[in-house]
């Protein structure tokens, strides 16, 4: 089948820059910027003798971070903690009740108004109530971090569900699959990369949403350190927290890809 | 064509399956929606296949033939009419078939093999005998050493031999193709026009075919069954009367000049096609 094997040769997979070499210079560009950003930094505050109360040198919150590493890593180990728990608790709500909404017509146009206000509707503002409902503690952090999660992940994984073919469910029929088999096989494989992309804007908002309800409700957590040194002016200990938190952020973000590249190997090589 | 070049069955695999459906439709109607809203799809018409006759539907857009393909399948009801498979009332879909669309419908997160592998996964059907099967279909629709690829590494022509496999796996009595071809370039359609009618003479299943393509319906076909404009009814019905397996190049057949003449001359007078 001459024909058919030519064909085959022109169709390999899409190209990507491989190999150590790609993988290195990948690495090393952001933290070449990185540094050469920080180092700018440091030079403008050392040539303007910015004060530290305005605004601190990176030597200056870098080496704070090293000394007071045990306390910075305990109050980053809490907020990591109410992440976790918010986020988790996050996903398993909205992925079910997204196939539920998009399995029942009426709900989804029911609801569907009410998804879009909460959506766009900033959580933080309702931080008050769940202040009152929940008390002080981690605990109104976690519920912050669901809220904050939520809707993300539920708006994204509705549109995951909903992008069956629906010529896909004839063939799908005529094999005599269940409801369950078409979810298992079908619905929610082709959900996934929906669904990752709903919880990497999660964990984003997420992060805002924790650091936020500890500065308010908690006792621990980055959230707490930063609004605690914030009240003493202890400017160095705020921008370390503040470094902390985003490298929490990354953190996650970096749980997540993990999680993406063994759930979803397909995906690797091919740029959706 | 000769013999040397025509594919041989792999040793040790059967390829006389189960027979051909037979498909018997009477004055059968197609209604979407109710009331005054409703959409007259097709008919009424009348069917008649017999049990391994590759049959072709002919027509112009939006005639109805799609339509026909998901009433004799039994995915869409009849809002009225007969329609028998085998003898039998069609009351539910029909397992027993394989369909193919225009678009390939694979899953984009399962490679070539498992894709094809699914219907053994879904029916519950015994894993080794349809990996022999499967193996066997991909050497014989030229698809050797895409087996684990992605469906985005491989060609549209190859995504369409991956899903006439997925169509055939199971030994389905009936296959049904609604323009199966259609968005393959005009090199591609011939070869897999070709590749499909060698398949198809090893096994003689039932096959529904839908095209526009007046050429590879008279290249594949036993009969071809012309369509009128929506609502479709059936305006005429040929038989083929040429070798198999058919030539790519049909025009040096004075039959097929015939035919193609028929069915131009009955798309004109529908209105079809207007010329000066």
């Amino acid at each position: 089948m001459s024909g058919a094997t030519t064909t085959m040769t022109g169709a390999v997979g899409a190209g990507h820059a491989s190999g150590e070499p790609g993988r290195l210079l990948a690495w090393l560009s952001p933290a070449v910027a990185v540094f050469a950003f920080l180092a700018l930094w440091e030079l403008l505050n050392r040539a303007f003798e910015v004060p530290v109360w305005l605004l601190p040198k990176p030597t200056d919150f870098l080496a704070r971070l090293a000394i007071d590493f045990p306390m910075i890593l305990g109050h980053a180990w809490a907020t990591s903690r109410t992440i976790a728990l918010g986020f988790l608790l996050g996903v398993l709500v909205s992925v079910p009740l997204a196939l539920l909404i998009v399995s029942i017509g009426a709900l989804e146009r029911g609801l569907y108004p009410v998804i879009v206000f909460l959506n766009i509707m900033p959580k933080t503002i309702i931080g008050p109530i769940l202040l009152v409902w929940f008390g002080l503690g981690p605990l109104m952090a976690v519920m912050v971090v669901f809220l904050m999660s939520f809707f993300p992940i539920l708006v994204d994984s509705m549109s995951g569900f909903r992008a069956i073919d629906p010529r896909l469910a004839y063939i799908t029929r005529s094999m005599g699959a269940s409801e369950w088999q078409a979810f298992r096989y079908i619905r929610l494989p082709a959900a996934m990369p929906h669904i990752f992309a709903g919880m990497k804007i999660g964990i984003v908002k997420a992060v805002e949403g924790v650091v936020i309800a500890e500065f308010i409700a908690s006792n621990e957590g980055l959230g707490f350190m930063i609004m605690r040194a914030s009240s003493f002016m202890d400017m160095t200990l705020l921008f370390s927290g503040l470094i902390a938190a985003a490298l929490v952020a990354l953190i996650f973000n970096g749980l997540l890809l993990a999680t993406e590249r063994i759930l979803m190997p397909w995906a690797r090589h091919h740029h959706q | 064509m000769n013999d040397a070049m025509r594919p041989r069955p792999v040793q040790g695999t059967t390829t006389a399956g189960v027979p051909g459906a037979s498909i018997s439709a009477r004055g059968i109607t197609k209604l979407y929606g109710s009331g005054d809203g409703a959409h007259h799809a097709l008919g009424p018409i009348d069917l008649d296949i017999a049990p391994g006759e590759f049959v072709s539907l002919i027509g112009p857009s939006g005639c109805g033939k799609s339509t026909t393909m998901l009433l004799v399948s039994g995915l869409e009801p009849v809002t009225d009419g007969e329609l028998d498979v085998d003898g039998r009332p069609l009351t539910a879909p029909i397992s027993d078939v394989g369909i193919v669309f225009q678009d390939h419908l694979l899953l984009e997160f399962r490679t070539a093999l498992k894709n094809v592998m699914l219907q053994q996964e879904i029916r519950g059907l015994d894993r080794s005998l349809l990996q022999k099967r499967a193996t066997r279909l991909f050497k014989e629709l030229g698809l050797e050493g895409a087996e684990n690829r992605y469906p985005w590494q491989l060609s549209g022509g190859m995504r369409q031999r991956v899903s006439i496999a997925r169509a055939l796996v199971h030994d389905p009595s009936m296959l049904l193709m609604d323009e199966p071809f259609g968005a393959l370039d005009a090199i591609t359609r011939t070869q897999i026009r070709h590749d499909l009618e060698m398949l198809w003479l090893e096994t003689r299943k039932t096959v529904l075919f839908i095209t526009h393509s007046i050429e590879e319906a008279i290249g594949l076909s036993d009969r071809v069954l012309v369509m009128s404009n929506g609502p479709g009814k059936l305006v005429d019905e040929i038989s083929i009367d040429l070798p198999r397996p058919r030539p790519a190049h049909l025009g040096a057949y004075p039959e097929f000049a015939r035919y193609a003449r028929r069915i131009y001359d009955i798309f004109e007078k529908l209105g079809i096609y207007h010329f000066k």
